[in-house]
């Protein structure tokens, strides 16, 4: 007991909104340039699945940070 | 005298101090413990004032023929007993235990000494609930609440007492009708029984106090308190409550004029209480089945967080309320680590209303997703229920929950438990890889479909 620490969160609890707005906004423009560019493709011969699947992973990675600081922020402490 | 005796004894005892150890371990050894052992005063301090029933015993003990003193027997005889410690003379706690008696409302303890000497000082507490009744127990509304008490005039004891007094400590100076039993004196709330001399051993006579008690009489039938951690950064608390003025009980119509109008109206009715959560607290919310409720304030103190509650009715008699009450701390306060194993210190129960009094509290703990070895330590004895799972947001296998309970409670409860338990830091980015998985999912079923062709007709242009 007398060896150990205070517990403190790993990300300080004053910047979850501020957070969650960055990385929403970030996430939200990797999804539009997803479908942006998955909707201009000319033709579907065009090999372009891995600059999609990349796109792709980017969009949900901040999606998904954005969407947990969202809901750490609104008060759901998962 | 006494005292002077007292303190020549105890200079004795500095300077002789090895030779007095170890004729005291001899004498210990060879003679067992007689019970030539009287009360030479006892002091009791009894108030009345609240719902609570609060008595403070000062008892000097001495073994007549000398010999070192080692236990003592103490024995209460009040139903609904919540509380009790036990100090001697130095301020220092002693160790007790608890022996079962036939009679439900007697309980015994055998209390041990910290050091043997024939003259101990004995400073005992204990609080019980449900023992002021009303009387009469149904009161209109402009009436005010008289209150019974019975108790011992006596201390009971297993040994002779040669002095004793008890000193009371009432609501009101309004007395209707008390115990006579010389000599004894009231001043305004105040009265003092005794001193009488010489009381046999096991003598029992009623002392009745018949008075004036406007105080809340407000029990909480029900406390339902939820500890939620999470490891990023919060511990929500949140209290189910369930309440009931046990009072007298109002009898006939309840007059909203002659409440509002009259001063008089509704003494005994509860209006608002305070209740005092922890200076860092944030978030809190105090609602029903209804919603809000708005009437409440909440001041910023320097050591805590004063709520003034006040329930959407007066309570009378009888009446009930039940609500909701919660806030955040931040894991800092209360959550110790090092690697990964984690420590929780909290209030196992916390401040409701002054004087309160618990008829039943569960207290629910749930700790963050991929707890493990969870070890849990009380202050005092508590009913361990199974561990179980929750399920709630961002969850696979369900957060464990530790549960137990404990009835009939009182201020003098309020102490942290500790709760010992593992807790991986990977598993943190669990909810997070969660929602990712999810999103990804979607865009990965929209490149499929975009790939497929839907179309019923072939295209002229291809061929």
């Amino acid at each position: 007991m007398e060896q150990m620490q205070r517990y403190v969160s790993p990300v300080n609890p004053a910047v979850f909104p501020h957070l969650a707005t960055v990385l929403l906004i970030i996430g939200t423009f990797f999804t539009a340039w997803f479908f942006v560019f998955v909707v201009s493709r000319k033709s579907s011969k065009e090999s372009t699945l891995i600059k999609e699947l990349l796109i792709s992973l980017c969009a949900s990675i901040f999606l998904g940070f954005g969407i947990l600081f969202l809901l750490l922020t609104v008060g759901i402490y998962v | 005298m006494f005292s002077i005796t007292c303190q020549n004894y105890r200079g004795l005892k500095m300077e002789t101090n090895w030779i007095l150890f170890y004729v005291t371990t001899i004498c210990l050894i060879i003679n067992p413990i007689t019970a030539d052992i009287i009360n030479k005063n006892v002091e009791r301090n009894l108030d009345i004032a609240s719902q609570l029933v609060k008595t403070s015993y000062k008892i000097q003990v001495e073994e007549t023929a000398g010999k070192p003193l080692k236990e003592y027997e103490f024995i209460v005889r009040e139903p609904n007993l919540s509380f009790i410690s036990v100090k001697d003379g130095f301020n220092k706690k002693l160790a007790f235990e608890e022996k079962k008696e036939n009679e439900k409302s007697q309980v015994k303890y055998k209390i041990t000494f910290a050091s043997s000497a024939p003259q101990q000082t004995l400073l005992i507490e204990t609080v019980s609930t449900k023992n002021i009744l009303p009387y009469p127990s149904e009161i209109k509304q402009n009436d005010k609440q008289l209150v019974k008490y019975v108790g011992g005039l006596y201390l009971y004891s297993n040994y002779l007492t040669q002095s004793q007094r008890i000193n009371i400590q009432l609501s009101s100076s309004n007395i209707i009708a008390h115990t006579q039993f010389r000599p004894f004196s009231v001043m305004s709330n105040k009265m003092t029984f005794g001193p009488y001399e010489n009381i046999a051993k096991l003598t029992d006579d009623e002392l009745f106090v018949h008075y004036e008690n406007q105080s809340p009489f407000l029990t909480v039938n029900t406390l339902e308190r939820t500890i939620e951690v999470s490891h990023w950064g919060n511990i929500a608390v949140k209290e189910e409550i369930q309440m009931t003025h046990t009072g007298a009980k109002l009898k006939g119509s309840f007059s909203r004029y002659d409440f509002q109008k009259d001063g008089r109206s509704g003494q005994s009715a509860v209006k608002s209480y305070k209740t005092y959560l922890p200076a860092s607290a944030t978030g809190v919310y105090y609602r029903d089945t209804n919603g809000n409720i708005s009437t409440s304030n909440m001041n910023l103190m320097r050591e805590s967080v004063d709520l003034d509650l006040r329930p959407r009715f007066p309570l009378f008699g009888g009446w009930k309320t039940q609500y909701v009450l919660g806030y955040n701390v931040p894991s800092y306060e209360y959550l110790y680590s090092s690697d990964n194993d984690y420590i929780l210190k909290m209030h196992l129960i916390d401040h409701i209303h002054d004087n309160m009094c618990i008829d039943e509290a569960v207290i629910t703990i749930i700790l963050p997703e991929g707890s493990s070895n969870i070890k849990l330590e009380t202050p005092y004895g508590i009913k361990r229920h199974q561990n179980a799972l929750i399920h709630t947001y961002l969850d696979t296998v369900g957060r464990p929950v530790v549960s137990f309970s404990q009835r009939n409670l009182v201020e003098n409860h309020i102490a942290e438990f500790t709760l010992k338990y593992n807790f991986s830091k990977v598993s943190l980015l669990q909810e997070p890889l969660l929602v990712i998985a999810f999103i990804y999912i979607i865009f990965l079923l929209t490149i499929v479909f975009l790939r497929l062709d839907f179309s019923i007709t072939s295209h002229f242009h291809k061929e």
